[in-house]
């Protein structure tokens, strides 16, 4: 039984962790959207198998949340943000994508090395997944810093939230379900907050290149 | 025991090299069904080795030594392959010659003198052909080896025959991530190094961006032949790794005829669906830039060593 729930949860993380480097490889915008909408089913999936072996009914709330909100309704803002935007393609990163695929392989063995305390404390059968979780977290920071689009930002910090919220439910069987609101409500409006810079910085430079922020130094 | 064990091996590369044709044959047929085309028949490449047999070989007069001698070095190192891989049933009395990197540097001794004889008549495109595919081997071939290192570690030997072994005697291990990331980098490189779609077009020798047809423009008859046969059988040995090495159920631990017809029989099947998947790949997706293939094939580095990562940590 235990052995088969830690298998379920590395496997899921183990998807998790591949949606965001799918993420690395693809150039689209869209297709940076769709990976974040299939990585947040896949987590939600990660949450309800916790629940189901934990035996936590509260998770399941916590699953459906995740899923209305990071499966559905953020991607679906952010294809009509790409829309608006006549979906400008991430074209050249300050990081080429072979070299960040292979940075991003290190990132995720260094997600080992730094958790590896964490793994040998805990009891959990949920364990195994954690440095996976770490290793995404670590991944979407790099996403962040190497990516010129606004938007494309934005998706990297959306999957560093998921990142958090998959170490959360792997390392904690998930907060209580009160604080878990409260955080889907910060993304919420930490999300509207950043849609209007971009459209901010759209309306000024016509563009959501971040490097023509740049200009305003002069 | 032994004397039955070298007869197996003897029939199990004498199959391989029966089915080779017929392999590539069905992957055109399905891909041509799926296209709306009527498609060759499956037997089709069967009639096209016979035809070059036949014909005369015309080399150039620029041609070497190193030129006539490749295909057979090509064809053999090939079918000495067939010898070490698990195709019907582990164990095999071989194992114990060659284990995984035997079978990679066998593989790779293939690519090197394909690429010498690209080079050495002088054309242009053969050139072109040898550079590029020296670039993508350099990618995939490490990545052969670590995607299946990631098995080799949870089974505790790099022989391929005893991983088969091990994952059949603890099946939990075939849905391990371990054992997934490195199916999926596999997968990959097994496109690359058979030059199928997202890498190479099969279809075609009259691209520019051609890979292996480029190389072996200057081929023809016998010599031709042996290498398109080859180039058959190195496409049914990665399919065999994969559907053997990752799904290894069908495969014949016994010496019985029953068993020996189970497993026949599924490993035509696994054959069947692998060649579907391709069929389906390749009507899906349009060709790689050529400067997007490294990109491609570093995806499927860093799978294999999140794999070996998972597989060593979890073990």
């Amino acid at each position: 039984m235990d052995s088969v729930f830690s298998q379920l949860c590395v496997l899921g993380s183990s998807l998790v962790l591949l949606f965001g480097l799918i993420l690395l490889w693809r150039r689209g915008v869209s297709a940076y959207i769709s990976a974040f909408a299939w990585q947040s089913i896949v987590l939600s999936g990660v949450t309800v198998v916790v629940a189901y072996f934990g035996n936590d009914h509260e998770l399941y709330w916590v699953a459906a949340c995740l899923l209305l909100l990071k499966g559905l309704v953020i991607p679906r803002l952010l294809r009509r943000m790409a829309r608006r935007f006549a979906a400008e393609r991430e074209l050249e990163p300050y990081v080429n994508t072979a070299t960040s695929l292979v940075v991003s392989g290190l990132l995720v063995l260094f997600g080992y090395a730094i958790t590896r305390p964490l793994v040998a404390l805990s009891q959990l059968p949920t364990r195994a997944g954690m440095p996976l979780a770490m290793g995404l977290i670590l991944v979407s920071l790099f996403v962040v810093i190497s990516r010129k689009k606004a938007l494309t930002q934005v998706v990297g910090f959306l999957m560093l939230e998921n990142g958090l919220a998959l170490l959360a439910v792997l390392g904690t069987y998930g907060i209580p379900l009160i604080v878990e609101l409260g955080v889907f409500l910060d993304v919420l409006m930490g999300f509207l907050v950043m849609q209007i810079f971009i459209y901010q910085i759209h309306e000024t430079f016509e563009s959501i290149d971040v490097e023509q922020l740049n200009r305003l130094r002069h | 025991m032994t004397m039955v064990g070298y007869a197996l091996e003897l029939a199990q590369a004498a199959l391989a090299l029966l089915l080779a044709p017929g392999l590539v044959g069905l992957v055109r047929w399905l891909k041509a069904r799926l296209q709306n085309r009527r498609g060759a028949p499956v037997w089709q490449p069967y009639w096209e080795l016979a035809k070059l047999f036949q014909k005369e070989v015309v080399v150039s007069s620029n041609a070497s030594w190193l030129f006539r001698v490749a295909p057979f070095v090509v064809f053999a190192s090939t079918v000495a392959v067939t010898f070490l891989v698990p195709i019907l049933a582990v164990p095999l009395p071989f194992d114990g010659v060659g284990d995984l990197l035997v079978v990679v540097y066998l593989l790779l001794l293939g690519t090197f003198f394909l690429s010498l004889a690209g080079l050495d008549p002088g054309s242009p495109f053969g050139g072109m052909g040898a550079s590029r595919e020296m670039t993508v081997a350099a990618l995939a071939e490490p990545t052969v080896a670590l995607a299946i290192f990631a098995l080799a570690l949870s089974a505790g030997s790099t022989n391929l025959g005893q991983i088969v072994a091990r994952t059949m005697a603890d099946p939990a291990a075939a849905v391990s991530p371990g054992h997934l990331l490195a199916f999926g980098a596999l997968f990959i490189v097994t496109l690359a190094e058979t030059g199928r779609l997202p890498i190479d077009n099969p279809a075609t020798h009259l691209e520019l961006t051609m890979i292996h047809e480029a190389m072996i423009l200057e081929y023809s008859g016998r010599y031709l032949a042996l290498i398109e046969w080859a180039a058959a059988l190195k496409l049914l040995i990665f399919f065999s790794l994969l559907g053997n090495l990752f799904v290894p159920w069908g495969v014949s631990v016994v010496l019985t005829p029953a068993a020996l017809a189970v497993a026949v029989v599924s490993l035509l099947a696994k054959l069947v669906v692998l060649a579907g998947v391709v069929a389906v790949l390749e009507t899906r997706i349009a060709k790689l830039r050529l400067f997007r293939v490294p990109e491609l094939l570093s995806v499927s580095f860093v799978l294999a060593l999140l794999a070996v990562t998972s597989s060593f940590l979890l073990r």
